[in-house]
């Protein structure tokens, strides 16, 4: 009893301490109540805009000096929505290889068993480098990629595409690793006992077991890469945020809306797919008997 | 006497010399010594916890032994490098208890990787994707012989168990072993089912003829299709022999429980 109450009391003074430090954030930011509220009149207009044109989305451009021959805004919209999904699917197939490779370096399941002596020496030295680069390239977010990318390269498809498949390997390479090291091992002891070498056992007897976590967190992650793909827009990749962020800048908030709504249908279609994809994979992996 | 030796190592699959394998205090195998000669099935049979599972291992080379010799299709273990050592296992089969199938993969998918031992990991991932037609004509007829030719691209992670069981037995037969050995296999099925998986495992034995070595738990069973069983308790072999001249006696002695047992039991 003595112990549990303990316990208890353990819990609440993190509960405290967490609270305590939350408050230290604020005050230290200069956080109050009072900037939930917009300061003046102009800014509560511009708010009551903002939120009126939601109701509104533009059918046309509210830009008057968009010629009138000029593709219609829903066309433009739909377009940046496909530029958003090609960069965020070629990111994606850059980074899934990458990842399959880093993430095979960064585990475990592979290695043979006895291994002793200068062997295991260089297996952790792979493992440890692997692990290393992964969180190193993850650690930097695509954002700031794609401004090292955009500056040493220009502008260019290429470098908003690398910026945002690197961060993107790292995340992806380091779950790989731990969910094919999660994997029972009984098939690969099974493998090795009929003369199966250590690669061999990771490819056909690892691997396809781990397929369906892999295949439903690689669609997880390309669902990220699409908001992502999308942000990248802010820095002048051309993608849906790049027009959101032109219409932004110059107030014309009903197109923003047009955009944004475009940008979150085709997330909530491709949010729709994954789910279905998840279901399949796990129904079928669900009924294992032994 | 030498030219005997030769006749005698030529014709045996496994000869145990005063093998011991131990893990840590606990002697699994305690100086055991016997042989098994080609084409030979025997039953390896006792309780759990007897150590037929790591006798199965010391077969199967997935263990080496702490003390004394073991041979295996003529080949000293302890001496072998780790190469010699998987080309060795890629002529004996192993079922394990829990058959070490591959659950998301399919039936011709799991039979067609036991010859991947001989095939190396590039053909045997090509094997996984696109199988030869001549690879898919025999494990359709492995899949005929052992009762499930319908299930050959049924994911085997939706069969039953007992199907589970009769794919591990045609990866087994796919892989043209020299030797099956199994662990426990009829540990998870009914009894009706338990009688047609030992029957079929003898029948494939003599046909193809390999050496079979089976363990079980249940004695009926070993003594009504194996003429030979060999009966450990506690790391040591009680028995050997015929199942004819196993008496009472020595039952007692495989399975009843001592004073000491009885209290750990408690």
């Amino acid at each position: 009893m003595k112990a549990q109450a303990g316990k208890y009391g353990l819990k609440r003074w993190v509960v405290a301490g967490l609270a305590l430090a939350f408050l230290c954030c604020a005050w230290s930011l200069g956080l109050t109540p009072a900037g939930l509220v917009p300061p003046d009149s102009q800014h509560w207009d511009r708010t009551g805009e903002f939120f009126r044109a939601a109701l509104n989305p533009a059918l046309d451009y509210e830009d008057e000096n968009v010629p009138a021959d000029a593709e219609p805004i829903w066309w433009k919209g739909i377009k940046g929505v496909f530029l958003t999904l090609k960069f965020a699917f070629g990111a994606m197939s850059l980074a899934v290889p990458t990842a399959l490779v880093l993430g095979f370096l960064g585990s475990s399941a592979w290695w043979p068993e006895p291994c002793g002596g200068k062997t295991r020496l260089i297996l952790r030295a792979v493992y440890f480098i692997s692990r290393l680069f992964m969180s190193l390239i993850r650690s930097i977010h695509e954002l700031i990629w794609a401004l090292l990318f955009l500056s040493a390269m220009g502008v260019s498809p290429l470098a908003g595409m690398i910026a945002l498949a690197l961060p993107f390997s790292g995340t992806l390479g380091k779950v790989f690793s731990e969910l094919i090291d999660e994997e029972a091992r009984d098939a690969a002891q099974a493998l090795k006992a009929i003369g199966h070498g250590p690669v061999q056992i990771f490819l056909v007897g690892i691997l396809p077991r781990a397929m369906p976590n892999l295949i439903t967190y690689s669609f997880y992650r390309f669902e990220c890469a699409l908001r992502s793909s999308a942000v990248l827009g802010f820095v002048g990749i051309e993608t849906i945020g790049l027009y959101i962020e032109l219409s932004h800048e110059e107030f014309y908030y009903r197109e923003v809306w047009t955009y944004l709504y475009l940008l979150i249908a085709m997330i909530v279609v491709v949010d729709l797919w994954g789910a279905g994809i998840r279901r399949r994979l796990h129904t079928s992996t669900g009924g294992c008997a032994i | 006497m030498s030219g005997l030796l030769f006749v005698s190592l030529m014709s045996s699959s496994f000869q145990i010399d005063q093998v011991t394998c131990r893990f840590g205090e606990l002697r699994a195998v305690n100086n055991v010594s016997f042989e098994i000669r080609k084409g030979e099935q025997v039953a390896l049979i006792g309780p759990s916890g007897s150590g037929k599972t790591t006798l199965i291992q010391l077969l199967n080379t997935m263990r080496v032994p702490d003390e004394g010799r073991l041979t295996v299709l003529q080949n000293e273990v302890s001496v072998l490098t780790p190469r010699e050592l998987r080309r060795l296992r890629t002529t004996l089969a192993t079922i394990p208890q829990h058959l070490g199938l591959v659950p998301n993969l399919t039936a011709i998918q799991n039979v067609i990787l036991g010859q991947g031992g001989r095939r190396g990991a590039l053909r045997s991932l090509r094997d996984l994707l696109f199988p030869s037609r001549a690879d898919a004509l025999e494990i359709h007829a492995i899949l005929d012989r052992v009762g499930i030719e319908e299930k050959l691209y049924s994911r085997v992670n939706r069969l039953s168990g007992g199907q589970q069981q009769r794919v591990a037995i045609a990866r087994a037969i796919f892989q043209h072993p020299e030797v099956l050995l199994a662990d426990e296999p009829v540990s998870s099925v009914d009894p009706a089912r338990a009688r047609d998986t030992v029957k079929l495992l003898c029948e494939l034995s003599a046909e193809h003829g390999f050496t079979l070595c089976v363990s079980l738990h249940d004695l009926a069973l070993a003594r009504e299709f194996f003429p030979r069983l060999i009966g450990m308790r506690r790391g040591h072999i009680v028995f050997d022999g015929a199942p004819e001249a196993l008496s009472s006696e020595d039952q007692r002695a495989l399975y009843e429980l001592s004073n000491e047992e009885m209290m750990v039991d408690a």
